[in-house]
């Protein structure tokens, strides 16, 4: 009987250190599968890629300062994407290319505009 | 006297002869089965391959310009686009939906390159290094154009129409690939240019034509660089 309920405290107490570990291990950052760390790093560069690449067909609705600013996060989004392997790099380099080149043509031709 | 005149006149016919073909070159205008055909060989060569042979217009009759040229990423210059067998095993440029997973009319879309090849493989490859070699197609431009509003140039076809009337749809987003839905926000109005030819009437330039297709970063800055109309000319031997 006493054996009994001592195992069953035992059993309860390390369940509990086991799942406090698990949430101060996940709450560190701690050791974690090399595909679980790579796909939030992959998914931020592609949203923030699809986000700002999206709005091209409304290019001409932006003012300069909304331009300006897709331009800055066109030039921010380079350098993660010249990290990536070599068939991605230059898909998305080019596309990169097209998209920061027609929000500059645009903001060019708003300026020019106002001349 | 004679024997000047023999020497003489075969140089002279060789001579007029040539002259037209150093002056004069006309090009040869392809057949409308054959408008926008690409022969690709950047690498073919040095892997023991022949060429590939895109043909343009089946891609043509199922995707928008745009699709294939801002979203997969195919450059406008035939072979400036530098694709790479690896680059299409990856899943990008003709990889992009010849993958081997991807269904077309209950038709599964055949893969393009793959890293090991076996025999059976083999067949394959040669459904697009064809240059040179007698490779039966899936599709037969006579009887998919035959529905179809025709066109004197290009392919013989009239695309716009074609579309507005239903007999094609084509696609403006791939998923996973696209990154903007539906088709391009017209603001631009039409416009003319004046031709430098007397006697010539303008050129009616519709962008509400070109955006549907193409969207807009397709043409600028790479092909229309100018912001103000009219400062950047081009001319017939440009276009051509």
């Amino acid at each position: 009987m006493f054996n009994a309920k001592f195992k069953a405290t035992i059993v309860t107490v390390l369940l509990f250190i086991g799942l406090v570990g698990l949430c101060s291990v996940r709450a560190m950052g701690g050791p974690q599968s090399s595909a679980a760390q790579a796909e939030p790093a992959k998914e931020t560069w592609q949203k923030e890629f699809d986000d700002v690449c999206s709005k091209t067909q409304d290019a001409m609705t932006f003012s300069q300062k909304e331009l300006t600013d897709l331009i800055r996060r066109c030039d921010a989004l380079q350098p993660q994407i010249e990290k990536l392997d070599e068939s991605r790099k230059k898909v998305y380099m080019g596309r990169l290319r097209k998209c920061r080149g027609l929000y500059v043509y645009v903001l060019d031709a708003k300026r020019n505009e106002k001349k | 006297m004679n024997k000047k005149i023999f020497i003489a006149l075969p140089l002279i016919l060789v001579f007029c002869g040539s002259a037209p073909s150093q002056t004069g070159v006309k090009k040869k205008r392809p057949l409308p089965y054959e408008y926008g055909r690409v022969i690709i060989d950047n690498y073919s060569d040095k892997a023991n391959l022949a060429p590939v042979v895109f043909e343009h217009w089946i891609h043509r009759s199922m995707f928008t310009c745009r699709v294939c040229h801002v979203d997969v990423g195919f450059a406008m210059k035939a072979g400036a686009t530098g694709i790479t067998a690896a680059d299409n095993a990856r899943g990008y440029y003709c990889g992009t939906c010849h993958n081997g997973k991807n269904v077309v009319d209950g038709k599964t879309v055949f893969q393009a390159c793959s890293r090991k090849v076996n025999l059976e493989d083999e067949k394959r490859c040669v459904r697009c290094h064809s240059y040179g070699q007698k490779v039966a197609s899936d599709f037969d431009f006579f009887k998919f154009s035959q529905p179809l509003p025709k066109e004197r140039f290009g392919n013989g076809l009239d695309w716009e129409k074609s579309e507005e009337l239903g007999l094609i749809k084509p696609a403006s987003f791939l998923e996973g690939v696209s990154s903007s839905k539906g088709n391009a926000f017209v603001v631009q109005k039409d416009f003319a240019l004046n031709p430098k030819v007397e006697g010539m009437p303008d050129i009616i330039f519709s962008h509400k034509k070109h955006t549907v297709w193409n969207g807009c970063e397709l043409c600028h800055p790479d092909i229309f660089m100018g912001v103000k109309r009219g400062t950047v000319k081009y001319s017939m031997v440009d276009i051509s």
